[in-house]
């Protein structure tokens, strides 16, 4: 699939993040496509979006760019809540407070992709 | 009558001023103690109280002195743990809070009329810590006379005790490194009116279950605690319910990482509740939170705004988890559609007011907010917009508003605030706008719960904080 072919995939699903997805967002969204349905994947990759853009347990970010990472978690919250699964749900939910956990100094947690894959494919 | 409690004042610094006067004013409140007196007496030889003006200079000036009459560094004879006797395991060595003591008092009696604490201008009531962190307690009596209805607010009690349970079970067991700033947030008090919201809108459905109302009543006040710890990195604020907010004390990068684990926390909570209805609820409330402080940053560039701006991001970033807090209520216990919608709309008109009169605090010596916070933060708010259309000041607060806005500048235009009768008019337009809150409950069947629903939403513009 093409990047255009991606990107009109997950279009409307996107409104106000327009200026977040880039090329890396494009390639973490054909990685999780491999493994999810469309608003899944577009889930993973907000998700993966949203802990770059707030720089997550290193320095922090400008306000903007928290903003904009808390529209990405919120919009991954909202597809995910559309699938009305509730194992998902969790998953996702879990594997976010592992890596912020982390982040404020608390235990250590696997890497946030390996997190999300797992919680995909319900290996939590 | 006589009424008495303990209030829980965690300390989170060695030195510290505590504000405590809105805490003691909900206390007030809650008792229903009209014309009395408040007794308050500090458990600890190490914490004292005082009353002083809350500015944070003055209180840097204050520890500066305290510093002074009694140096950490000095020795005292107390420190000596191998001269003293009766020393347990863990005894501190604060000989220098003992003696800083003694320029503090250990208890005050404060006078109370019309429901209100009897304070000047500039007093706050302060609970000074001279040896923290700790988690220290003050002894509260009230005598006076009470409203008779004072059990108004009492009957919500075993909702906000199960609401309390459900809160600290839920942080128990959380990393240290989140729950520490969490909890102490969380203590710091707050009506918890999103969470009793949700108590009560839960219960006017076929499937009234109290730990499951608990448990997303929780999660509802964690994702409002979270959202709160981010704005406050965002506004760059230096306390909040006169405590150091977490960016302010363990540091902008962990507050994010604390916002972050909290709004991920709530959103399992909610998930696990199984009710889909529910979690598409909370989800889309997040995210119009989320775009409408995206909004009201931007709109800081054409700062004051205008009506219609105000209530758009009023809407979405106060009102919207109000609305949500009583749908999903709703929800949960399986109330009828109309029901869902009405309290949604309800919940909706209450955010409104709680921002309307939120706005006025910044003009409050006694709300426990560093007085002019909104103005100096450029944060869109009601008074100053109706100020600016003012016939006689309008300009003169429109020039001060586009300038640097020093200190001076922004008590000048607190002044000019107060003198367009702009406070008024928002206080009038808060009450309306409850009032019209209520009709919506007209046509429900309330179950019982009118009189408590009525009381909260009374008590978006009868605060203090």
């Amino acid at each position: 699939m093409s990047v255009s072919e991606l990107v009109d995939e997950v279009g409307a699903n996107l409104a106000g993040l327009e200026s977040v997805w880039d090329g890396s967002m494009s390639d973490a969204y054909a990685f999780f496509r491999h493994q999810a349905r469309p608003e899944v994947a577009l889930a993973a990759t907000l998700v993966e979006s949203a802990v770059a853009l707030q720089d997550l347990g290193r320095t922090a970010p400008d306000p903007p760019r928290l903003l904009l990472g808390d529209l990405c978690l919120a919009r991954a919250s909202r597809l995910l809540a559309d699938t009305h699964d509730t194992e998902l749900q969790v998953a996702f939910a879990e594997a976010v407070e592992r890596i912020a956990a982390q982040a404020a100094g608390g235990p250590a947690a696997r890497d946030l992709r390996e997190l999300l894959v797992a919680a995909i494919l319900g290996r939590r | 009558m006589i009424s008495a409690l303990r209030l829980d004042v965690p300390t989170s610094s060695a030195t510290e001023f505590v504000d405590i006067t809105a805490r003691l004013q909900d206390a007030i409140s809650t008792a229903g103690l009209r014309d009395g007196q408040l007794h308050l007496q500090s458990l600890h030889t190490t914490l004292g109280l005082t009353v002083n003006e809350n500015e944070p200079l003055l209180l840097g000036d204050l520890q500066a002195m305290l510093e002074r009459v009694a140096p950490r560094a000095h020795a005292y004879e107390h420190d000596d743990l191998t001269r003293r006797t009766g020393v347990g395991p863990g005894e501190p060595r604060n000989g220098h809070a003992h003696c800083r003591h003694l320029f503090l008092l250990p208890a005050c009696t404060l006078l109370v009329e019309a429901g209100r604490l009897v304070l000047g201008q500039w007093q706050s009531v302060f609970a000074v810590e001279l040896d923290g962190p700790r988690k220290r307690q003050l002894a509260l009596q009230m005598d006076g006379d009470f409203d008779a209805n004072a059990g108004g607010v009492a009957h919500d009690r075993p909702d906000r005790e199960l609401v309390e349970l459900e809160l600290a079970r839920q942080l128990l067991v959380d990393p240290e490194p989140v729950r520490e700033p969490m909890q102490r947030l969380v203590e710091a008090g707050g009506k918890r009116l999103r969470p009793l919201l949700t108590m009560l809108s839960s219960r006017l459905g076929t499937q009234d279950d109290p730990l499951r109302a608990a448990a997303l009543a929780a999660a509802i006040e964690l994702l409002h605690h979270a959202t709160l710890v981010h704005d406050d990195y965002v506004d760059q604020a230096a306390t909040r319910r006169g405590r150091p907010t977490v960016a302010a004390h363990e540091g902008a990068a962990r507050a994010v990482a604390v916002g972050d684990y909290y709004f991920a926390k709530a959103t399992r909570i909610i998930a696990q509740l199984g009710n889909p209805d529910v979690s598409s609820t909370i989800a889309d409330a997040v995210e119009t939170i989320c775009l409408s402080q995206m909004d009201d940053v931007r709109l800081r560039g054409m700062y004051p705004g205008d009506y219609a701006a105000y209530l758009r991001v009023v809407r979405g970033k106060t009102a919207a988890l109000f609305a949500a807090a009583c749908k999903a209520g709703a929800q949960l216990g399986a109330a009828s559609t109309g029901v869902v919608e009405r309290l949604q709309r309800f919940g909706d008109l209450l955010g409104i007011a709680f921002q309307m009169t939120d706005d006025l605090l910044d003009y409050s010596v006694s709300s426990g907010k560093p007085l002019g916070q909104d103005i100096r933060q450029r944060t869109v708010s009601l008074p100053l917009i109706y100020a600016t259309e003012d016939v006689r000041y309008g300009a003169r607060v429109r020039e001060l508003l586009a300038g640097p806005l020093e200190d001076r500048d922004i008590q000048e235009v607190q002044e000019l605030v107060g003198a367009t009768g702009a406070l008024e008019r928002v206080g009038e337009e808060a009450r309306g706008v409850v009032a019209a809150a209520l009709r919506e409950l007209e046509e429900i069947a309330l179950d019982g719960v009118g009189p408590q629903l009525a009381d909260l939403a009374n008590s978006t513009v009868d605060r203090v904080r």
